[in-house]
């Protein structure tokens, strides 16, 4: 595989995984309907697909416990036999009953679950996971495939639980050198999507009306990966960079680092929680608490 | 008697320099090789040497310029059909979908200041070309508002509206396929796959030696002596030969040699009583149809239906007959049709394998793969599935005779790699690129300016001062300060005699 460090596309094919929030805790109090915004992206898809012969869109549904995908263009262009029954388009057709499946599911798993603290986010680190698996099995397949990038389209905010993950789908990313773009529909900002798209070199945008949703996603997203080389697109304005605590899953933006496996912790402890080293008493830390600076004594 | 007088004062003038006076038709043959040292020879150097190569191309991509060149009632009326929105829209650069995608739902004209702000600085050239080529396809029209906003541009309401349908309402199918349960057996996509390189391969193989071979394909011979044209020259006695462009043809990939050949029966449409806007548009329908359905015949026009017979010799479809209705079903090659018209690189597995000491091992069974590769390898041995050649500095001089040349030798090369290869960087050895570009260079050591010759000066002085003034013009290819003799460009001539003159005073 290519080492480059900014590799070269010759052409626009396109392989676009699109991750999609479909958290209920999420839509059911915001502006606009789970509906309105679902036809915005089905037209984007189109417009994807229609872009170029080889372009391929694969949808990932992220839940609040779970994730799935939900439509892979590569696999319903050959059999899409029933699309008269419903009288829609093949697309929307298989597209929209997964959908429905997964969310019903979802919900399901919801009421299994017992949830008292945990913030009402969205299950990103499994549908990045799954992503790039997904991605890894096209580059495995041969050299003949379009270039892949992944658009988080998020609406929930982060869970500090899942840092760990997700941070590492990021850098996997980052190594397969594919593009994360990130749009957030959300409220507050994500600190999750603006590290994975200025690690990996995507473009993260944060419209604030979803009304022309479509406009957005069109003008920025569905730019291929060979034309943003030369237009204009949104540049991060300050990424956020902080990182949640192993111990507490707290966003901090001050703690203590493991000198050996590089952890988090927002407090002090005796023994590294990840790889075990064994910390001595910061000498510092009597003096001031503030100090993050961390030591390890030499293993007795 | 004046204007003869003035002759001749003019004669006295110029009898100093007696400039050599058959001048127009006089050459002089400029050795212009072994200039530069060997090391420099290197990559990086050549392509100063390729660019005085005459580039004689038979260019299949520019079917979108037949399509922009049509009236535009004609395209106007293309673009009532949605699939042909569609396909012009996929054909276009990367940079124009991007501007159409973004003013598909714009309904008021935009300031063309505006679509330049969307692009960064290095980008220019290329949304230059963009909205070129949109306004030759009618996609975009220009208008001008108001005087302080310059030009706009508004798409066409025909194609935008088609356009905006496509996008909301999802791809829908030129027409239904047949149900697959009364009685059809399809073949499998394998099959059909295998079908159509065949019957390509038995075109192609018709198309280059129509002489000795037997009737393969269903094509009538004046069909293909139409495709035939420009790539075959008939001589009298040893029969059709290949011309320059027949050996260029054969080594483009199956989809620009497709476009080519499609482009020529479209040309000819007309002879055959065929609207070719009619044409272009059943083609790039095609493109939509799903491979390996079965669609009836009974869909079609009378047109269309002979249309499809030739499609089906070229082996874009397949047709089949049962017992009361027929059908037709298309091929890979159909259905990538609307792919090869964008400048995507080429997507096939490659089979060649180029080793640094010249030999070549391609693992292909067919014939005309054998054929390519004998156009410029001399074959050894012929395995089931393997054919060993080697690259020689005969059988590439043979190549370059036949108007070849080095770069269309390593870019087939490269582009038909085998994938092992293809990974490696560079995919063909870089010893056998260049000495392949070396090889052809020698070849053509003698590079032809015309130019003048300029003797017996009367003093060193007017002798210098003129060197030095061919020398400022950039036209100085020759001097002998000795015996006072110079050689200048054609070009240079004009001002040369001027300057000559003035002196002479």
């Amino acid at each position: 595989m290519a080492t480059v460090a900014s590799k070269l596309y010759s052409d626009d094919g396109s392989l676009l995984v699109l991750l999609l929030d479909t958290n209920p805790l999420f839509w059911s109090n915001t502006s606009t309907t789970f509906s309105q915004f679902l036809s915005h992206v089905l037209a984007f898809l189109n417009a994807v697909l229609g872009l170029n012969q080889l372009n391929q869109v694969v949808v990932i549904a992220t839940g609040y416990c779970s994730c799935d995908y939900i439509y892979d263009s590569s696999l319903t262009l050959s059999g899409n036999s029933e699309s008269g029954r419903t009288g829609m388009p093949a697309l929307f057709a298989s597209f929209l009953e997964k959908l429905e499946d997964f969310i019903v599911k979802d919900e399901e798993l919801i009421k299994e679950q017992e949830h008292d603290e945990r913030i009402a986010s969205s299950l990103l680190s499994g549908s990045l996971s799954m992503a790039l698996c997904y991605i890894q099995r096209v580059f495995r397949s041969g050299h003949l495939h379009p270039q892949p990038r992944i658009l988080c389209l998020q609406g929930s905010p982060d869970g500090p639980e899942q840092y760990v993950a997700v941070m590492n789908s990021i850098f996997s990313a980052q190594r397969l050198m594919v593009p994360i773009d990130s749009c957030y529909i959300g409220t507050q900002n994500s600190a999750f999507l603006q590290q994975a798209s200025y690690i990996t070199g995507g473009v993260h945008h944060a419209p604030k009306q979803l009304d022309g949703l479509f406009q957005f996603l069109t003008t920025i997203f569905a730019t291929d990966l060979h034309t943003r080389s030369f237009v204009q697109l949104p540049k991060p304005v300050g990424v956020d960079f902080r990182a949640s605590c192993f111990c507490h899953k707290k966003t901090i933006d001050m703690g203590y680092v493991c000198s050996v496996c590089l952890s988090i912790f927002c407090e002090h402890h005796k023994k590294c929680s990840t790889c075990g080293s064994v910390f001595g008493q910061s000498k510092l830390d009597g003096a001031s608490t503030v100090s993050e600076k961390k030591r390890k004594a030499p293993d007795s | 008697n004046q204007s003869r007088e003035v002759k001749e004062i003019d004669l006295l003038r110029l009898r100093y320099f007696r400039v050599i006076n058959r001048l127009w038709s006089f050459f002089f043959f400029w050795i212009c090789s072994n200039h530069l040292p060997p090391h420099s020879l290197s990559s990086k150097a050549i392509p100063l040497e390729s660019r005085k190569m005459p580039q004689v191309k038979i260019i299949a991509k520019n079917f979108m310029d037949m399509v922009a060149s049509l009236t535009a009632i004609k395209l106007d009326k293309l673009y009532n059909n949605v699939f042909i929105c569609e396909a012009i829209l996929r054909s276009l650069p990367p940079l124009a979908k991007k501007y159409v995608l973004q003013l598909l739902f714009i309904d008021d004209p935009v300031p063309c200041t505006r679509i330049e702000e969307w692009v960064l600085p290095d980008g220019l050239s290329k949304h230059r070309v963009a909205i070129d080529r949109l306004i030759q396809l009618r996609i975009f029209t220009e208008t001008v508002v108001d005087r302080k906003e310059g030009t706009c541009y508004s798409l066409n309401p025909t194609f935008q509206k088609n356009l905006q349908k496509h996008i909301i309402s999802g791809g829908v199918l030129p027409r239904e396929p047949m149900n697959s349960n009364n009685g059809i057996k399809l073949p499998s996509l394998q099959e059909l796959e295998t079908y159509a390189l065949l019957q390509w391969e038995c075109f192609l193989l018709q198309l280059i030696n129509s002489g000795q071979g037997e009737k393969l394909t269903g094509i009538s011979s004046s069909m293909m002596k139409v495709f035939q044209r420009g790539l075959l020259s008939q001589r009298d006695r040893d029969g059709p030969r290949l011309t320059e462009s027949g050996f260029q043809f054969l080594l483009m990939d199956t989809n620009a040699q497709l476009w080519y050949i499609i482009r020529e029966y479209i040309s000819n449409a007309e002879e055959r009583d065929v609207d070719p806007a009619d044409l272009i548009s059943f083609l790039l329908e095609l493109s939509f149809h799903v491979t390996g359905e079965a669609y009836n015949l009974n869909t079609l026009t009378d047109v269309q239906i002979t249309t499809l017979k030739d499609l089906a010799d070229l082996g874009l479809v397949k047709l089949q007959q049962g017992r009361k209705d027929s059908w037709f079903i298309p091929t890979k090659l159909a259905t990538n049709l609307s792919v090869s018209l964008a400048d995507s690189s080429v997507r096939k597995e490659g089979y060649v394998m180029m080793e640094t000491n010249f030999r070549m091992y391609a693992y292909s069974t067919s014939k005309l793969q054998c054929e390519i590769l004998r156009l410029f390898a001399r074959i050894e041995y012929q395995l089931p599935n393997l054919i060993a050649c080697a690259v020689t500095k005969e059988s590439l001089y043979n190549a370059f005779d036949n108007g070849i040349t080095s770069d269309q030798i390593i870019t087939f090369l490269q582009q038909n790699s085998h994938p092992r290869c293809a990974d490696r960087v560079p995919s063909i050895p870089e010893n056998v690129t260049d000495q392949i570009r070396l090889w052809e260079s020698d070849l053509k050591r003698i590079e032809m300016t015309q130019a003048h010759f300029y003797d017996e000066f009367p003093s060193k002085d007017v002798f210098e001062g003129a060197c030095n003034f061919a020398r400022q013009w950039g036209g100085l290819l020759w001097e002998d300060s000795k015996r006072m003799r110079l050689v200048v460009k054609s070009e240079v001539h004009n001002q040369m005699r001027e300057y000559l003159h003035t002196q002479g005073k």
